[in-house]
């Protein structure tokens, strides 16, 4: 093979086109093509196609959202799908949640007592000190495959006490990447439900807190929760 | 907001070559599927002004516009995934994966109209023409940026490495 320093512009023009043999495809093409002339099999793309039938039939989802007042963290907005609790936001305006919500779900925003009715008592029984644990499902089909790990684990660790972000990286199977931890912490779409405010800096700090008031609301819900606090 | 039948019917016409245009960007089925989903809730959710004369062009534009945002999410988080249902058959399986994970590395730092120039011309059967619609700009523009993008790709992958 000659060393070639310039490209044929015919040549490249025969690849693109799909037309080049592999004897007179550059090293570069025959890389590229291994990892992209590839199609899904045709029972990847049935699954995606059943899928996007069924919702087209179903139309655009809906998400339900309301308010639920507190005396301990202010105000809350509160949205449901029909997969469970998929957002908690501290304050703000109810045009700017629903937006927000809508967008972030790609659902319309409907703003709904009933629908919003046991996450509501749930969250007012636990913000009164008379809940310890979360039995509404939780929806977490919009965000990534680390960061769902991540909440979950969160999850896992009881009212009362309290884990490191390393500890969540460790069970997670991901020991070193406390920092991607603490960062799909700090984006939790639920907070409150799942406690990311019961995970605290591996150096015995609180670490952080993204919702309205930052470590003082996370301090003030792991003193209603009992915790020992560092 | 253009009838449902009519958007079933492009998801018909067009559904098949947008999936397997999301699967070739983000190599990963899951993530396809998802992207798919959400170019035709976007196509749903659009509210319209005038019709939708070039449909083909315009879902490619939406699915592009999905896949540059679930790349750009994955690299802020860091997340590095292996390619889980793309089956390359090599008699050097291992080292081939490699190449493989490798290229989709340079393709995926590429800027993501030539990313998605080159996807289109090369792997979608897109014309110049054609891409330009998708992108906007000129077939000349469609072009250069297939270009900008093979000229990087040249140089992660030099000829002696064949």
């Amino acid at each position: 093979m000659t060393k070639r320093k310039n490209l044929p512009e015919q040549e490249l023009e025969r690849w693109l086109a799909g037309s080049a043999t592999p004897a007179e495809t550059p090293a570069f093409a025959l890389a590229l093509d291994a990892a992209y002339a590839v199609s899904p099999q045709a029972a990847t793309w049935r699954r995606a196609q059943q899928r996007l039938q069924d919702r087209l039939i179903a139309g655009a989802p809906r998400v339900y959202y309301d308010r639920v007042k507190s005396s301990v963290v202010g105000p809350l907005w509160v949205a449901v799908t029909d997969h469970g609790l998929a957002a908690v936001t501290y304050g703000g305006r109810e045009t700017e949640f629903a937006g927000w919500v809508g967008r972030r779900l790609r659902a319309t925003p409907v703003r709904s007592a009933e629908r919003t009715a046991a996450v509501r008592r749930e969250l007012d029984e636990y913000l009164r000190g008379q809940r310890t644990a979360f039995s509404v499902p939780v929806d977490l089909r919009h965000v990534t495959s680390f960061q769902r790990s991540v909440l979950e684990a969160a999850r896992s660790v009881p009212r009362g006490q309290v884990a490191t972000y390393g500890d969540i990286g460790r069970w997670i199977g991901k020991p070193r990447a406390a920092r991607a931890v603490g960062q799909a912490l700090g984006s939790n779409p639920v907070p409150i439900v799942v406690p990311c405010h019961r995970v605290l800096a591996s150096d015995g700090s609180l670490g952080g807190y993204s919702g309205r008031g930052g470590l003082s609301t996370k301090r003030r819900l792991l003193a209603l929760e009992g915790a020992a606090l560092p | 907001m253009g009838s449902a039948d009519q958007i079933e019917a492009w998801a018909d016409k067009y559904g098949k070559e947008i999936h397997a245009y999301l699967w070739r960007i983000l190599g990963d089925a899951q993530d396809a599927d998802d992207g798919l989903q959400e170019t035709f809730l976007r196509v749903l959710r659009h509210r319209r002004a005038a019709p939708i004369l070039e449909p083909r062009a315009w879902l490619y534009a939406i699915a592009g516009n999905v896949a540059r945002s679930q790349l750009r999410r994955r690299r802020t988080e860091g997340e590095r995934r292996a390619l889980p249902d793309i089956d390359v058959i090599a008699p050097d399986g291992v080292a081939e994966r490699d190449r493989v994970d490798a290229v989709r590395r340079v393709v995926e730092s590429l800027p993501s109209k030539q990313r998605q120039a080159l996807v289109l011309r090369r792997y979608q059967g897109l014309t110049y023409d054609e891409v330009a619609r998708v992108l906007g700009g000129s077939a000349q523009t469609a072009r250069a940026n297939v270009y900008q993008a093979v000229l990087k790709l040249k140089k992660a992958f030099p000829e002696e490495a064949r």
